[in-house]
């Protein structure tokens, strides 16, 4: 009975997207997701190959479902990573703007593994620069972050996954920003559909399956 | 890199709310670094050794307990060209799988698992966050004896008043085989180009099949990451075991019939 109640509570969207986290090991991947998901920052053990976490939410008068892969951010594990890419919506490059290096790596890694991989050309990038709460020891300006999300394409955000400021703001621009491109939204919707159509069968399946056991 | 982790491992412990106890993790993870330059530092690694710092309070001691441990385990964190070495043991989990549960196996292909990276932690960490941290010390030590010689853990599960009977005969059978079992393997080890698969690859292979019937419905990966996600704290080391077992013989008596 518990998968059916699970199935009712997330068939209740009307468009589904897949978002990537990516960027160096230790620049704040998994807590970024964490404090988006759960308004919570605990310590976080090094993600280990790739995780997922679910969130629903309303952007613009539409419910939807973000389906957010986080990702291991060790150099090794990169060619594992990258199968996760295929179908994404949106990819989300993180830094450490208290580590320069992270930021460096962005440009010179990460967004030409993002050429590489990224199946979707429409496909929405975003710049995010974590740990601003630790202002005093920032190696990253502002305005270099600018830069380079102009040279990327991308949306840009500062935030903080440990105060939370900006974290909403930035999962929900790049929402909004996928909603404006035709392509994507339509790859949204038709998952959307699919899952209502899916489940429509399962119910049938379920209530089959029930009144045969009864009988 | 080192640094990163080892302030963000098994952070829930009281153990590692000492400097002292962080340091001596450091120390060894930057020490095997030096020591095995092929591997150097690989995440996953500060799992692996945050016990042996625990259960050993020389340093060197758990240095080394930690090197042995790296010597079993070591080929998983070998980066060769393109590819991680545990990549080598999600291809056998795949054909084992194939063989075992070919119906799982074909759906896993379909939502495009084929390259099983899902199980990829499991193999890594040695099942470290799939199990609390004294299940997979448990774990490790079953799975370490059992690749000795494959019938302890059955000599182990016998009824307590049985074994206690027999327990001169039991003993001397166990001895012999546990060294025929070694001899055998340096044997075949030498001639067959194939290494025997470890335990652990069965082990995910067992959590895979008792988790059959639900992956089997799953509509995409992210399905499939999260009723394995489920597992977690929630698996049972020796059901783990001796189910992995059974499958292991089921899967050497199936590879020799077809290649009869």
């Amino acid at each position: 009975m518990g998968s059916s109640t699970a199935t009712q509570s997330s068939s209740s969207y009307d468009l589904s997207f897949k978002i990537l986290l990516i960027g160096d090991s230790g620049v704040g991947k998994s807590s970024l997701l964490l404090s988006f998901i759960s308004n919570a920052v605990d310590d976080i053990t090094p993600t280990i190959g790739v995780d997922f976490k679910i969130k629903t939410l309303t952007v613009g008068g539409k419910r939807l479902k973000l389906t957010i892969w986080d990702t291991a951010g060790q150099e090794k594990f990169r060619t594992l990573t990258s199968s996760y890419f295929r179908g994404a919506q949106g990819i989300i490059l993180v830094y450490d703007v208290t580590r320069r290096d992270t930021f460096t790596n962005l440009s010179d890694v990460w967004a030409k593994e993002v050429e590489l991989y990224c199946t979707n050309e429409d496909c929405v990038k975003m710049l995010v620069g974590n740990k601003v709460d630790r202002e005093s020891e920032r190696a990253v300006s502002r305005e270099e972050g600018v830069a380079l999300a102009k040279e990327l394409g991308s949306l840009f955000l500062e935030c903080s996954a440990k105060t939370r400021a900006n974290v909403e703001q930035c999962f929900e621009e790049l929402t909004l920003k996928i909603m404006e491109v035709p392509s994507l939204l339509e790859e949204g919707s038709t998952s959307g559909k699919k899952n209502i159509l899916i489940q429509k069968q399962q119910q049938q399946q379920t209530t089959q399956s029930l009144s045969s056991c009864c009988s | 890199m080192v640094g990163l982790d080892v302030i963000r491992t098994d952070r829930t412990l009281v153990f590692y709310e000492k400097q002292e106890n962080l340091s001596k993790l450091w120390d060894i993870l930057a020490v095997y670094a030096w020591f095995d330059k092929e591997v150097s530092y690989c995440q996953g690694m500060s799992d692996l050794c945050s016990p042996m710092i625990i259960l050993l309070d020389d340093e060197a001691d758990a240095f080394w307990c930690f090197e042995r441990m790296m010597k079993r385990l070591r080929k998983n964190f070998r980066a060769t060209g393109n590819s991680v070495g545990v990549e080598a043991q999600l291809s056998n989990l795949a054909s084992i799988t194939q063989v075992i549960d070919p119906k799982l196996h074909q759906h896993l292909e379909t939502l495009g698992g084929g390259n099983y990276v899902f199980a990829f932690r499991m193999l890594m960490v040695m099942f470290r966050r799939e199990f609390s941290f004294a299940d997979s010390l448990y774990l490790w030590e079953m799975m370490w004896s059992l690749e000795y010689d494959p019938e302890l853990f059955f000599l182990y599960e016998e009824d307590p008043d049985l074994t206690a009977e027999n327990s001169g005969r039991a003993k001397v059978k166990s001895i012999r085989q546990y060294g025929k079992y070694e001899r055998e393997n340096m044997r075949s080890g030498g001639k067959d180009a194939e290494a025997p698969l470890p335990i652990s690859v069965f082990l995910v292979a067992s959590v895979l099949k008792d988790k059959s019937a639900k992956l089997t419905e799953a509509r995409g990966l992210d399905e499939v990451v999260k009723i394995l996600n489920n597992i977690t704290g929630n698996l049972d080391a020796r059901k783990a075991c001796s189910s992995a077992m059974k499958l292991h013989k089921k899967y050497l008596k199936k590879a020799a019939n077809t290649n009869r």
